[in-house]
């Protein structure tokens, strides 16, 4: 099976070379050339398809005889583990990354109602190019198929920290989110490279960048919810540069789409548009060098493998190649008087771009500055947290004002009478529920923000629909089906923001040494070491404590945290034990001691969990309505007038000389 | 004045605010990230430094006290060793011939005060030499079904 899978990477190899070439360098004249460019995209995604395939199976049957199976596989581990030792190699990383690039490739190229266009053509040519170099990654420096030199009898196995169910999630969403931003900088570059830089490509871009923001956000999340089960310290963000890596791309891609919005509505930020594609293509190949460099230091790298400079060479490539050909088209991408005035829509959406770039600037910086500092001053310097969480309630506080006020503004004009009155009525809940908040003892500035501002958020919502149920309960909201997509994901932003700022400002943390039948004070409850707990499963030993939880007498809660022993690794995981309410979490870590009757444990109250999982949830369910609602063609596509020698039957069936539309709804 | 001028104004005042949040966070949390040789070369001029160290807990080394919160050991440099001393919650997987950050300050002795560990994450992207036994063998009472 080994031969047949490496006979399949090189097909993919070859197939999905000969595909780009033939994609992006056919011209218009050779028809022939182009469709066996597309023929040979299709063989190499077979191809590809092929050999995950073949892993899988290997995988799954634990066939030892497969280096990469022998290293993250072993007899006991259960199918779905076995599942995701796909994901959490090397190797099988990036098999899996070009896979789903591969079949994100083909849905585009193929997908229905999509005509063939030579943005089409091009695009296509770029993804699969981008496939390539995946490929050729994996044949030259990190091959999945790689026989074992001795077949052993059992496996290395998985880390027992990722035996969690959010690891069979995380990895794969992070990889389709990377993928997916594939095809938003393909469109870009293909755009420029046939000068057909219209309203065209953006329907398909948008859509696909709503989708990959989606993705990526979702899994980024996941790794939060992850590390705050997983490790055991209870936070779920820590500002690594692995995480770091991920969040970039996020971030740019966030101002991509509402600068795509712009665009479409007003024809402005056109430049921005194309370099801020072009830039979160780069930065998902950043993110990549970050994981796999070992130049930075941080919680997750610690490999030192070639790979991770050619995604760095990947990624100056692709900047290069954004800028010289955003620069060669600079005259049809001019703009004048797109911003109609600082209360239209535009303008917020400008200043909101300047906070997500800045945010990602300042992230950016601060990954970055172990290399720089080290090459600039012989130094290696690193940046704690406090620098990353500045910068996050300043340009996190007005982009909660820009969100608040979005509802409110319309494109190309200040809001009218009504809208005026409620963004007063807004501000001035806003502006109450931080005085009193301030009154209850409130003291922290950012919380105070937080809190004003979602209630802001909340009541310039609430008007919107208020005014749009006047003129009709069903056909306004119909109407504005996409627009309200999009203030279903502000809203998720919205308690998401409200869930990071409680959260973080209102953590207590309790050290307590308990025996069993003891109990203890903590946080206005009680809580009762109630037994300890040791028993053996198979491949582990547990031991655990039941803390039972006392709120005026009332049990409210059992808590069971524990420490397992992964005998084949002999390593220990710390299991912690979390109880969920929407006022907070009941977080509790078992440290040791358990064999010796008594119990080292740390209690920590997190307020507002819920509401972080929450506004993913909001958001993600908005992007996905987003996805399904088709923009109106208000503007029937340009057509071009028929030869006269050319046949009426003909002339009916011709096709229009551009492929894209104008979706100029106000 | 424009809009465009007033734009412009406001995403300057914003990249503004931005940059000095950036330099208060940075001004009080930055530190040195150095290697295990480093840093004992340099020991005397990092004193009073707030530092990040990365190496391999050296083997044979580890003590961790049966409460879990306390542990000394030595960090492997290339050619020299660095006594830690840490106090505070230790991560699962601290265990002889690991790599792991230490982020704290020199005592005059040249013993590193730890006051976070990082163990590198055996997840991703690279296969770890399969380790012997004697991990956390040090942990009192938590040396597995004997």
């Amino acid at each position: 099976m080994n031969t047949l899978g490496q006979l399949a990477l090189l097909i993919a190899l070859v197939a999905s070379g000969y595909a780009a070439f033939a994609c992006v360098a056919g011209s218009s004249r050779h028809r022939a050339i182009r469709r066996s460019g597309t023929w040979a995209a299709v063989v190499a995604v077979a191809a590809l398809t092929g050999v995950t395939g073949v892993l899988v199976r290997a995988l799954l049957a634990k066939d030892f005889t497969f280096a990469y199976v022998a290293q993250y596989c072993d007899r006991l581990l259960p199918w779905p583990y076995c599942l995701s030792a796909l994901w959490v190699g090397q190797a099988g990383s990036l098999l899996l990354w070009a896979w789903l690039l591969g079949v994100l490739t083909m849905a585009y190229r193929f997908w229905p109602g999509g005509r063939p266009s030579p943005i089409r053509r091009t695009a296509t040519g770029i993804l699969i190019g981008n496939c390539c170099f995946l490929v050729a990654v994996m044949v030259f420096a990190a091959d999945p198929m790689a026989p074992s030199l001795s077949t052993p009898s059992d496996g290395a196995g998985l880390s027992p920290l990722l035996h969690h169910p959010v690891m069979l999630i995380h990895p794969p969403l992070i990889l389709l989110g990377y993928a997916g931003w594939t095809v938003p900088f393909a469109l870009a570059l293909a755009a420029l490279i046939v000068n057909r830089t219209d309203t065209g490509w953006i329907r398909d871009a948008r859509r696909w960048a709503l989708f990959s923001w989606a993705v990526l956000g979702g899994g980024i999340l996941l790794g939060g919810w992850w590390a705050y089960e997983e490790l055991g310290w209870g936070g779920y963000w820590g500002w690594d540069p692995v995480e770091n890596g991920s969040l970039l791309p996020w971030l740019t891609g966030t101002a991509l789409i509402h600068a795509l919005m712009v665009w479409q509505y007003r024809g402005g930020f056109r430049k921005t548009s194309l370099l801020l594609a072009v830039g979160t293509f780069a930065l998902c190949n950043f993110a990549t060098f970050l994981t796999r460099s070992g130049v930075f230091g941080g919680l997750h790298t610690f490999s030192q493998s070639p790979i991770g400079w050619m995604f760095l060479a990947l990624t100056a490539g692709s900047l290069l190649a954004g800028v010289v050909l955003v620069a060669m088209r600079r005259s049809p991408l001019q703009a004048k008087g797109t911003i109609a005035g600082i209360w239209a829509r535009e303008a917020w959406i400008a200043i909101a771009l300047a906070a997500w770039l800045s945010l990602a600037a300042a992230v950016l910086v601060g990954t970055a500055l172990l290399p720089a500092s080290s090459m600039l001053l012989g130094r290696r310097i690193v940046v704690g947290p406090d620098f990353y969480n500045n910068v996050l309630i300043a340009t996190g506080l007005l982009l909660l004002a820009a969100t608040a006020a979005a509802p409110l503004l319309r494109w190309g004009k200040p809001p009218l009478p009504g809208q005026w009155i409620v963004l007063s009525v807004a501000t001035v809940a806003g502006g109450s529920i931080a005085a009193t908040a301030m009154v209850w003892g409130v003291r922290s500035p950012t919380a105070l923000g937080v809190a004003g501002l979602a209630t802001a958020t909340a009541v310039a919502l609430a008007g919107m629909l208020a005014a749009d149920a006047r003129r009709g309960p069903m056909s306004a909201p119909y109407a504005k089906r996409r627009e309200y997509a999009g203030f279903l994901v502000h809203l998720g932003f919205v308690c998401l923001a409200v869930g990071v700022t409680g959260s973080s400002l209102g953590t207590r943390r309790q050290e307590v040494v308990l025996s069993e039948g003891e109990t203890a004070p903590w946080a206005g409850q009680s809580v009762r070491c109630t037994r300890l707990i040791r028993r053996e499963l198979p491949g582990k030993v547990v031991e655990e404590v039941q803390l039972d939880v006392f709120r005026q007498g009332v049990h409210v809660a059992t808590l069971v945290p524990g420490q397992h022993l992964h005998l084949l690794q002999n390593e220990w995981t710390t299991e912690v034990a979390v109880d969920s309410s929407w006022r907070g979490d009941l977080y509790a870590i078992l440290h040791g001691g358990a064999g010796e009757g008594r119990v080292d444990l740390t209690l920590i109250e997190n307020p507002m969990m819920r509401w972080i999982w929450l506004g993913g949830w909001i958001a993600g369910a908005g992007a996905l309505a987003g996805l399904c609602t088709r923009g109106r063609r208000s503007r029937p596509p340009p057509t071009v007038p028929a030869p006269k020698w050319i046949g009426r039957k003909q002339r009916n069936t011709m096709a229009p000389a551009d492929d894209g539309y104008q979706d100029t709804r106000p | 004045m424009t809009t465009g001028r007033k734009l412009a104004i406001g995403v300057f005042v914003i990249v503004g605010v931005t940059a000095y949040m950036a330099y208060l966070g940075a001004s009080t949390g930055w530190q040195y990230y150095l290697t295990v040789d480093e840093c004992v070369a340099d020991a005397r001029a990092l004193a009073e430094d707030r530092i990040r160290v990365g190496g391999t807990v050296a083997h044979q080394s580890l003590r961790i006290t049966g409460d879990g919160r306390h542990a000394a050991f030595s960090l492997q440099g290339q050619r020299h060793r660095l006594p830690v001393v840490c106090t505070g919650p230790l991560p699962d997987r601290l265990s002889e011939g690991i790599d792991v950050l230490v982020e704290g300050r020199l005592d005059a002795s040249g013993c590193l005060r730890g006051e976070k560990i990082i163990a590198r994450c055996a997840s991703k992207y690279e296969s770890r030499p399969a380790r012997a036994t004697a991990q956390r063998a040090a942990r009192a009472g938590k040396d597995g079904p004997e």
